[in-house]
């Protein structure tokens, strides 16, 4: 069986892929991949470690992957909102480059 | 441990191909690929019932929302970069973060579980378990979720929609409306826009 921190190398390695991502790409929408990308990286560490505890008690290996049902809901709607925003900004503006969006600062 | 080096290999190549691919549609299909790989991996794992959430929502679902926004809104080429140096800042931030929780991982082994205790424990992660966790234990954050889609569906569809013009005569307000709807196809109205950048 494979250890439990291989699947904690592997969770960190496309968490920093991902943030890699969100650092050098342009477009809104392949930012948008790129935090898709870590948030996949972050359910992986925690299916990884409900594995890891389950054998301590029911609830406490069960919960984490509950937890990753949840973030699976909360990144639906976080796409949703996001996309949304998204199909907004490019109808007025043509153009989903985050440099040009500079009108929402102080 | 050849299935999880396997599977560890095709998810890093895909989540490369989502940074380092040019097109967005190339990048999108990488992604689903590296989705797909991490649901095998959730089998391997005993959480079988994730893993066909993870196919359905995620690499289902989402992925083509993502695809169809994509396609839609048919996004130009990058252009030249203004400081090129700070790409590769980012690389070695992301060398230096991935090096660092690789060796934080390895620095904490723990022994792993026996398989045969943690499939009984775990049971295939079904969704009898999950569900009576899910509404006990996690009955807040259920709840607070549910409002979180809610309020997601409410903003997506006032985000996305058009207002029309009301017939008859203009207003103050709908012509205060129509600056701030600022609709493609009539000249800008941002000082900003204007003087160019």
């Amino acid at each position: 069986m494979v250890a439990t921190e291989a699947y904690v190398a592997l969770s960190g390695v496309l968490f920093s892929i991902g943030a890699v991502g969100v650092l050098t790409r342009r477009s809104a929408i392949m930012i948008f991949l790129c935090v898709e990308l870590m948030l996949n990286a972050a359910n992986l560490a925690l299916v990884a470690y409900a594995y890891r505890w389950a054998g301590t008690g029911l609830l406490t290996g069960i919960s984490g992957q509950t937890a990753v049902f949840i973030i699976l809901a909360v990144a639906a709607a976080e796409v949703a909102i996001g996309l949304g925003i998204l199909v907004a900004i490019f109808r007025n503006r043509a153009s989903t480059d985050v440099d040009a969006l500079s009108e929402v600062r102080l | 441990m050849v299935t999880f080096v396997i599977l560890a290999v095709v998810s890093v190549v895909g989540a490369l191909g989502v940074v380092l691919l040019r097109q967005p549609i190339h990048a999108a299909l990488s992604l689903v690929g590296t989705l797909l790989t991490l649901a095998v991996l959730f089998v391997t794992l005993q959480a079988h019932f994730l893993a066909v959430i993870q196919v359905l929502v995620y690499a289902g679902a989402i992925m083509v929302l993502f695809l169809f926004v994509i396609m839609l809104l048919n996004i130009e080429q990058q252009r030249k970069e203004i400081r090129p140096w700070l790409r590769w800042v980012a690389y070695g931030i992301g060398l230096v973060a991935a090096v660092g929780l690789i060796v934080g991982a390895l620095l904490d082994p723990r022994q792993a579980p026996d398989a045969a205790v943690a499939r009984a424990a775990l049971q295939g992660g079904n969704a009898l378990l999950i569900a009576e966790v899910l509404y006990f234990e996690f009955m807040l954050a259920f709840q607070l979720v549910g409002v979180l889609l809610l309020t997601g569906m409410v903003g997506a569809v006032a985000l996305v929609q058009r207002r029309r013009p009301p017939p008859g005569g203009v207003s103050a307000a709908t012509a205060r409306e129509a600056v701030l709807t600022d609709r493609p196809g009539r000249p800008s109205s941002h000082p900003v826009e204007a003087g160019g950048r």
